[in-house]
């Protein structure tokens, strides 16, 4: 369990990104979840507000970049830094049609959660067989 | 761990904390008993405050447990598992759930019952008044 934990929690630096926003490019655990009618993207992203984060969707392409409102309290030194603020940036590409004006998206506890559904053409439909007789 | 306490500078404490910076190099090779690392902190001071902040995304503050003894601060806490919808089939699962603890050592003794705590957006920010008995007093020098 810790070793998971370090290992899929740790932030992974991204290294061909470029931005023109200074500071680290991070990114972003994420599950990726499927039901019948949407499929469910959930990022880490703490310290991101609201405003912050930007969800494009564009052809197949969905990318989600957050700004971290970095954490630096005044007339404090800082003793020890074990990890950085920065930007969080992940781009999936989504095989499915996904009806695009239907997307939500919710910010809670530092976890976004997006919800694309599917297209009608793209759900599943079941098939009758015919028997034949 | 990351400052000399001067005061009780002993050097059989060095040679612990170099075995324990050297559990923590070869990770996993010492049959786990090494401590985690898990949530990072950063750590900021001045005279009267220490501030500690931890990315703890998706939990619920009631799930993490905060306990302060002399210049001991340990987090604990358990990220518990849920799925976004009943019937969704994961099929990227790279967030990690479960339960963590990690113990710092702070660099000066603090209040225990003056320490507070805030999580909001994921980040877990504990701030912790350093103890009056270890405040810098400043010694004016008297001239005759």
């Amino acid at each position: 369990m810790k070793e998971k934990n370090e290992k899929s929690l740790a932030k992974y630096g991204e290294g061909d990104a470029e931005l023109t926003r200074e500071g680290p490019v991070f990114v972003p655990v994420a599950d990726i979840y499927e039901k019948d009618d949407a499929i469910l993207v959930r990022c880490d992203m703490p310290g991101v507000e609201e405003g912050q984060i930007d969800i494009t969707l564009e052809n197949n392409e969905l990318a989600i970049t957050g700004n971290q409102a970095g954490f630096r309290p005044e007339g404090y030194d800082r003793l020890s830094s074990e990890y950085e603020t920065g930007v969080f940036r992940r781009v999936f590409k989504i095989p499915q049609l996904i009806d695009r004006e239907k997307i939500m998206a919710r910010l809670r506890n530092g976890v976004l959660d997006i919800e694309l559904p599917k297209a009608e053409q793209a759900k599943p439909r079941k098939i009758a067989i015919a028997t034949g007789s | 761990m990351y400052w000399t306490d001067h005061g009780t500078w002993s050097p059989f404490d060095e040679f612990r904390s170099l075995q324990r910076e050297m559990n923590r190099l070869f990770d996993g090779y010492d049959g786990g008993t090494s401590l985690s690392r898990y949530p990072a902190l950063n750590v900021w001071g001045n005279g009267e405050n220490v501030v500690v902040t931890a990315e703890l995304p998706g939990m619920d503050a009631a799930d993490i447990d905060i306990n302060v003894v002399n210049n001991q601060l340990t987090i604990k806490g358990e990220r518990k598992a849920d799925t976004p919808a009943e019937g969704a089939v994961c099929h990227r699962c790279e967030r990690g759930t479960g339960s963590f603890v990690r113990t710092v050592r702070l660099p000066f003794a603090v209040e225990g019952d003056k320490v507070s705590a805030k999580y909001d957006k994921g980040v877990l920010t504990v701030t912790l008044p350093r103890h009056e008995a270890s405040k810098a007093k400043r010694i004016e020098i008297k001239t005759s």
